[in-house]
């Protein structure tokens, strides 16, 4: 035996970046957000060589899951090389050696930031959103001290006032994006800044979620097969973006979130926001034989 | 596919890139040296607000991000996190400082003196423009003091304990290994004190200024004296696992400790230490630290809100991050803004009324 | 069932007081501030339909008291039981937060006397009805709508202002949206903490007959903390006399007033008269 033989070659960091302590620290944190689903644990949140607000938390929950073994995917808008999005996966293969992929299918864990991607996740992939403000309380009590009395009470009478009060002034409920949601009867919990069309996605999804702000330090958990429903009225029906009858038109597909792109002349045409999901509607025209999976919705209908 | 769905995307980040560091030029050690060399003060608020005690990979930092604070402060926390503790330091008292500067406000003289040091506080705020004319500027010599300044001073609040001016120290009797450590857990509310301090030793100085000027200026319910305020040099004693203590070598660092009025019979005092010489942090967070008791929540000088705002690394990047794209966001708030307006068009042509609304936002 | 105000206090109470087991039932509750000893062995009982009045000066301990039966806060030591279906044997200081919090809302209604403590200021007048509601676990909008429309033309306010900011309305107005609030569920018990204190005489009067139709519409058993013996005389059938945190007399409305027993309550009583 020999100091050699029992220690390891030195490197300018650890595998995965993040050290061993860090990963231990944060995989308790995982199993407790696993526990109690919907309810936000607080983390040390290391600083990670990438500015904060820019997908450090998604990004240290992803170092902590990776293995070399990993299929990653990162998505920032629904786009795979949206600039953030191309940074993000570049640094996560460069310190795990796991292999990048665009196509949801394929992928073993999916970072992304504001979307779910539109083809339906399995038992074995893991989606981790990254999360700007992890308190769905944060607009009715900007302190955080009060606002954890509040989720252990559940006191969410404030919250659901709001919705009143949109309705009242507005004629229906004006949250666009991080649309409250209960989870597991329990906890109210922000599903990230997703599209209301994303939220049904959570629902007894077949998949494990982790939301995660790293500025923020908290980080809560989706398990599979777990109830998330959007705070509605009961004669108030939830209503998701109205992009059902859009057409994307460069790949043609039609019924899924779009991205607006106002024209010169006026009006505006849609291009579908999953962007390789139309990559690959595109490919498929032009012969490939390539699988699209099964979508969550099917003709602008929430099918799943 | 929207615009970043252009397979361009990889390639112009990786130009950017390029580009920026194209036009800060080569760097050496050379660069490096003469950087750490000539702006101790600079390397001295990035170590500090880095919570990282290395001229040089602090001049390293200001040298790759070509003075970005916020960017070289980033760099070196990353750095920083993925180090290993390998020991704990042995508490500094503040007799044991090696004292270069040392003052006090609330007394005319003090136990061990009032000690200046090197300070710009009575010159007058000229610009040496002579430089730029080809005359170098060459500070004339200090005349030496006819007898030298102790190399350590007594705490002067130690005094005001022996008179009863100062509440006695109560330390907790808590081991090395158990002292809270901000850089490996949450910051969680209340706070401990040992994270309070923590958290403004590495906070942001400009942050840290504005919020404890707030406090001074009548946000906040202290008007400071400054009870006592040092520079100095603190050996960082470590003990080897032998047995032995040694010391691993030296940090400069700068403390304050104000007081405001009496509570309870004795004077408060509020504390700051950071890494580095920096008077104008330690003033501005020990203020903000005396405040903190009765600072009324949500107010700027309660705890909750100083220490989120002043963190210099989720300030600046929670503010950075809002150039990246935020269209789908954009289009869900979009949708339900043209729904409502339908809606309001259809319920006003059926003769209904909808109330004037409240300036404020939908709030969630 | 109505009952006549024209008759005495005394007849009108006397034969439930003999019937009837209390609805609200404290016993040997103290409690001290550090050094203050805000309550010291204070038993009350309230019986179901009565008014309970409590008097007092500042500092007497009437309002901690009240706080108490609103589960704010619990005290030293002491039981609290309402007679609710199925909890009549539970020590309500015994519940969870949680617990309480929900019992609170759903049985339980106060009216403080400043506003800001009862309402959100910056919320319809008909939201804060609602947050009662949606506490409890209502989720239709429409039915919101209807419950408080209801319990806001209950507390005679008018309902074409039933979305308007309580920060817009008068004094008298704010009070009527708590009162709202307070009954929207139709509560078991109403807490009124110096209700119409701080009010113009005549709006207080306005507010007072109100009350007393709630009471005789809706037989609310209610505890009315005042300083005010005028108030006091015109709402309660029975009446606690409080100082320095105990209880220094109880009875009939009209036996207190008229014959008082402690020397403090003859002091208060001449004062008055």
């Amino acid at each position: 035996m020999s100091l050699a033989s029992l220690t390891k070659d030195w490197a300018a960091t650890s595998y995965g970046f993040l050290d061993a302590s860090a990963k231990r620290e944060l995989r308790r944190k995982m199993l407790k957000a696993i526990a109690v689903p919907g309810c936000q644990m607080p983390y040390a949140s290391r600083e990670v060589p990438m500015a904060r607000g820019w997908g450090t938390g998604g990004l240290q929950v992803t170092l902590t899951l990776v293995n070399s073994a990993s299929v990653v995917k990162v998505i920032d808008q629904g786009a795979d090389d949206g600039v953030n999005a191309a940074s993000i996966r570049r640094f996560i293969s460069r310190v795990s050696g796991a292999s990048e992929t665009w196509d949801t299918l394929d992928a073993t864990i999916v970072q992304s930031r504001h979307r779910i991607p539109e083809e339906i996740m399995r038992e074995d992939q893991v989606l981790v959103l990254q999360v700007p403000n992890p308190e769905p309380l944060r607009g009715v009590e900007p302190n955080i001290s009060i606002a954890r009395q509040m989720h252990a009470d559940a006191d969410y009478g404030k919250l659901w006032l709001t919705l009143y009060e949109q309705i009242v002034r507005k004629g229906r409920i004006m949250q666009g994006a991080s649309y409250p949601a209960m989870v597991n009867g329990r906890h109210v919990m922000t599903p990230s800044p997703i599209p209301r069309w994303d939220v049904p996605k959570l629902n007894m999804a077949q998949h494990l979620t982790f939301l995660s702000a790293g500025r923020e330090k908290r980080l809560h958990a989706v398990p599979p097969y777990t109830r998330v429903e959007p705070l509605v009225f009961s004669d108030r029906p939830y209503q998701v973006e109205d992009h059902a009858d859009l057409t994307c038109r460069r790949s043609g597909v039609r019924g899924f979130f779009m991205n607006e792109l106002p024209q010169d002349g006026g009006g505006s045409v849609f291009e579908v926001s999953d962007s390789n999901l139309g990559i690959k509607a595109i490919d498929k025209t032009e012969g490939s034989a390539i699988e699209i999976g099964e979508t969550w919705y099917r003709n602008g209908e929430y099918s799943a | 596919m929207a615009y970043v769905a252009t397979r361009g995307g990889e390639k112009a980040i990786e130009q950017a890139e390029r580009l920026f560091r194209q036009d800060l030029g080569t760097i050496d050690a050379q660069r490096v040296e003469t950087i750490r060399a000539t702006m101790p003060y600079l390397i001295d608020r990035v170590m500090g607000e880095a919570s990282l005690y290395d001229e040089e990979l602090a001049a390293l930092a200001l040298a790759q991000t070509g003075g970005e604070l916020s960017e070289a402060v980033l760099v070196l926390r990353a750095w920083r996190t993925t180090q290993p503790r390998l020991a704990i330091a042995r508490p500094v008292k503040q007799d044991e400082v090696l004292t270069q500067r040392r003052i006090s406000a609330a007394f005319k003289d003090i136990p061990g003196g009032q000690i200046l040091g090197p300070t710009l506080d009575y010159s007058h705020r000229v610009l040496a423009t002579d430089v730029l004319e080809g005359k170098p500027f060459a500070p004339p010599a200090v005349d030496k003091a006819a007898s030298s300044a102790p190399a350590k001073q007594p705490s002067l609040a130690d005094w005001q304990r022996q008179q009863g001016l100062v509440a006695p120290a109560n330390p907790s009797a808590v081991s090395p290994e158990d002292i809270p450590d901000l850089t490996r857990e949450p910051l969680l509310f209340p706070a401990s004190r040992a994270h309070r301090l923590q958290s403004l030793a590495r906070a942001e100085t400009g942050g840290v200024l504005a919020l404890g000027y707030a406090a001074m200026r009548g946000y906040g319910n202290a008007h400071p004296t400054v009870n006592e305020l040092r520079l100095g040099e603190a050996n960082v004693v470590v003990r080897h696992p032998r047995g032995t203590e040694f010391s691993a070598g030296r940090v400069r660092v700068s403390q304050a400790e104000v007081t405001s009025k009496e509570k309870g019979g004795y004077l408060e005092l509020g504390f700051a230490a950071t890494f580095g010489w920096n008077e104008v942090k330690v003033i501005a967070a020990a203020t903000l630290d005396l405040n903190s008791d009765d600072a009324p929540v949500g107010s700027p000088v309660h705890e909750e809100f100083y220490l989120y705002h002043t963190e210099s690394v989720e300030a600046s990047g929670f503010c950075i991050h809002f150039k990246l794209p935020h269209y789908v966001t954009f289009q869900s708030i979009l949708d339900a803004m043209r729904d409502a307006k339908v809606k309001r068009a259809a319920a006003e042509a059926a003769g209904e009324v909808y109330l004037g609304e409240p300036e404020e936002e939908p709030v969630l | 069932m109505s009952l006549d105000l024209g008759l005495p206090a005394l007849e009108r109470a006397a034969p439930r007081l003999m019937r009837t087991e209390p609805l609200l039932n404290m016993r040997d509750i103290s409690k001290s501030y550090g050094n203050v000893r805000a309550l010291r062995h204070v038993d009350a009982a309230v019986y179901p339909g009565e008014v309970m009045g409590i008097v007092g000066e500042s500092g007497s301990g009437k309002s901690t008291l009240l706080r108490m039966m609103n589960l704010e806060d619990t005290p030293d030591s002491g039981d609290y039981t309402l007679r609710l279906p199925g909890r009549e044997n539970e020590n309500l200081f015994d519940l969870t937060r949680y617990e309480r919090r929900m019992l609170c809302a759903r049985n339980i209604g106060i009216v403080y006397q400043n506003p800001h403590l009862g309402l959100l200021m910056k919320h319809s007048s008909s939201g804060n009805v609602a947050e009662r509601l949606l506490i409890a676990g209502e989720r239709s909008f429409e039915v919101l709508r209807d419950k408080a429309r209801e319990a806001l033309d209950a507390s005679e306010f008018p309902l074409d202002r039933m979305d308007a900011r309580p920060i817009e309305l008068s004094g008298g107005m704010q009070q009527r949206v708590q009162l709202a609030k307070a009954i929207a569920l139709e509560p078991a018990l109403l807490l009124l903490d110096e209700p119409t204190t701080g009010l113009d005489v005549s709006v207080q009067a306005l507010v007072l007959d109100t009350l007393k139709r709630l009471q005789r519409d809706r037989r609310i058993t209610m505890v009315l903390v005042s300083h005010d013996l005028g108030v006091i005389r015109t709402m309660a059938d029975r009446v606690m006399v409080m100082r320095h945190g105990e209880v220094v007399e109880q009875g009939l409305a009209d036996q207190v007033f008229q014959d008082p027993q402690h020397p403090y309550t003859q002091q208060l009583v001449h004062a008055k008269l």
